[in-house]
């Protein structure tokens, strides 16, 4: 029924669980796996170069340990996981990567970790829900 | 009040613009800024070391935003980077100068303060927004980048330029800052290697000695370290990019000692009340400097990257650190007044901001994601 299945992955509990239940479908469908992390924006309307160089440095290594993580479960109950990060608004990233690659499931939790983000944007889930062409799978 | 009352203060403050910054994702220097605002209208002065770490500051800001000229990139793309930026200082600088003069009846010195001040483009906006989009790896955002760094130097240039006063000191200091451009790279490897890897951090000392001395005779000759502080950088900037973790210690210590004061110094100058009885003003010089980067920069744009013409003369019209160090080096000499420095201090943050917004809202180009 799905061939390619997305899991959007900010490293939070949530997201654990949501890879968990990708895991799960991929084996049951053979589907293509993929984790999917979203940077935030960098630094708005820096001074130097330098500031949003840290920002995207400090970043960088902290979704590579998210994307590790996420290989070494995925690979603990033998799926091959496909992972990549990019920069910009969590929903709007998941949704564009999802037309783009033609997805046809996008699995995320229902809550991450960003509470200023969800108080200030709304949430990630809702959003993606709403308006994202492929199914949505919630995990809570 | 207490000196080291307002000392204690300055610290609090520099701890929270770093706590909002990360909470509300702005960048610390415009928290900076907005803090020192605050804090200036509330009575509380500038303090001598303030004054002093910020105008410190200001240089090795200058310093590391030519450390951080792609000069390989910069060669690359130098005719096209060339007009581009040229155009994108030169037009905001006449027609900035003109409607100070003519228009708002600025004197001469200050109307040069004003075109400056107005003309530049801020590299870090402009990077930031290119890394979100994924545009600094493509063409159009690596002859951005080349660009914007032509306006920064078109800028300096000017600033030391149109400001030179000749003393006998003044010959010193040009020769100096030459030998230093000279000999520095040479000596640098071998004192990184020799020295380096220390926490005592002799290479950060270096420098410091070497911008502290170009201040000390930029003075003596009446004149001003930005110009060779910023060749020196962009001399070093290769060094930099083989110790990279050099350059990350010098921001360290300028993000956590030097660059808060800069931004909250120049905060505290900027009268409040002078902006909304001048609210007009502001906007009207909001507007020439948009208009001017339009008239100068969009015709480039069109003939050399005519898909995003209008998405990078609206990054091209940003600026940021460059028209604070010029409105605090035209403060700091006497040439423009508390208010003038008010008025052109909040065009630069509003035109940090205003261009950005409409650009990544409006103009942004999709690009695909990378493999």
């Amino acid at each position: 029924m799905f061939k390619k299945i997305l899991v959007a992955n900010d490293g939070s509990e949530g997201a654990i669980r949501a890879l968990e239940k990708g895991i799960e479908l991929a084996q049951i469908f053979g589907a293509e796996l993929w984790s999917l992390s979203v940077e935030g924006p960098l630094p708005a309307y820096a001074a130097i170069i330098g500031e949003v160089e840290e920002a995207r440095i400090e970043r960088e290594n902290y979704f590579k340990a998210i994307e590790d993580e996420a290989e070494r479960i995925a690979k603990e109950k033998g799926v091959e996981l496909k992972t990549k990060v990019a920069y910009g608004h969590p929903a709007d990233v998941i949704i564009r990567f999802a037309e783009e690659r033609n997805f046809d499931l996008i699995i995320l939790a229902h809550k991450g970790h960003t509470l200023a983000d969800r108080f200030l944007l709304g949430s990630t889930s809702d959003k993606v829900a709403d308006h994202s062409k492929s199914s949505v799978l919630i995990v809570k | 009040m207490n000196e080291l009352f307002t000392t204690a203060v300055m610290g609090f403050l520099v701890l929270l613009a770093s706590i909002i910054s990360v909470e509300v994702g702005i960048s610390v220097a415009l928290i900076e800024i907005f803090l020192g605002v605050v804090a200036g209208n509330l009575g509380i002065k500038v303090l001598p070391w303030v004054s002093f770490l910020g105008t410190f500051a200001g240089v090795v800001l200058t310093f590391l935003a030519g450390a951080e000229v792609d000069i390989p990139l910069l060669r690359a793309k130098f005719k096209e980077s060339a007009l581009i930026g040229g155009l994108s200082f030169l037009f905001p600088f006449v027609l900035t100068f003109l409607f100070a003069w003519f228009i708002a009846g600025w004197d001469l010195r200050a109307s040069e303060i004003a075109g400056i001040a107005l003309s530049t483009t801020s590299l870090a906006v402009v990077y930031a927004v290119l890394v979100e989009t994924g545009l600094n790896r493509t063409q159009i955002g690596k002859l951005i980048m080349a660009a914007t760094f032509i306006t920064d130097l078109a800028t300096v240039l000017a600033l030391s330029i149109l400001f030179v006063q000749v003393n006998a000191f003044t010959i010193v200091f040009m020769l100096v800052s030459i030998a230093l451009i000279i000999i520095l790279p040479k000596i640098s490897p071998w004192f990184f290697k020799r020295y380096g890897e220390r926490v005592i951090e002799p290479e950060i000392k270096l420098m410091f000695f070497v911008l502290f001395l170009l201040m000390y005779l930029g003075d003596l000759g009446l004149s001003h370290a930005v110009l060779p502080a910023f060749i020196l950088g962009l001399v070093l900037s290769q060094l930099y990019e083989k110790n990279k973790l050099q350059l990350q210690r010098m921001r360290v210590v300028g993000f956590a000692l030097l660059t808060p004061f800069f931004f909250l110094k120049a905060g505290m100058n900027i009268s409040i009340s002078v902006l909304i009885a001048n609210l007009s003003l502001l906007a009207a010089f909001f507007v020439v400097k948009i208009a001017a980067k339009f008239v100068g920069v969009l015709p480039v744009s069109r003939r050399y990257i005519p898909e995003s013409a209008t998405y990078t003369t609206l990054l091209m019209s940003t600026g940021l650190t460059f028209g604070t160090i010029s409105s605090i080096y035209g403060l700091n000499a006497g040439i423009i007044n508390k208010a003038q420095f008010s008025i052109l201090v909040a065009v630069v943050i509003a035109s940090a901001i205003i261009p950005t917004i409409i650009a990544q809202r409006f103009f942004s180009p999709k690009i695909g994601f990378e493999e």
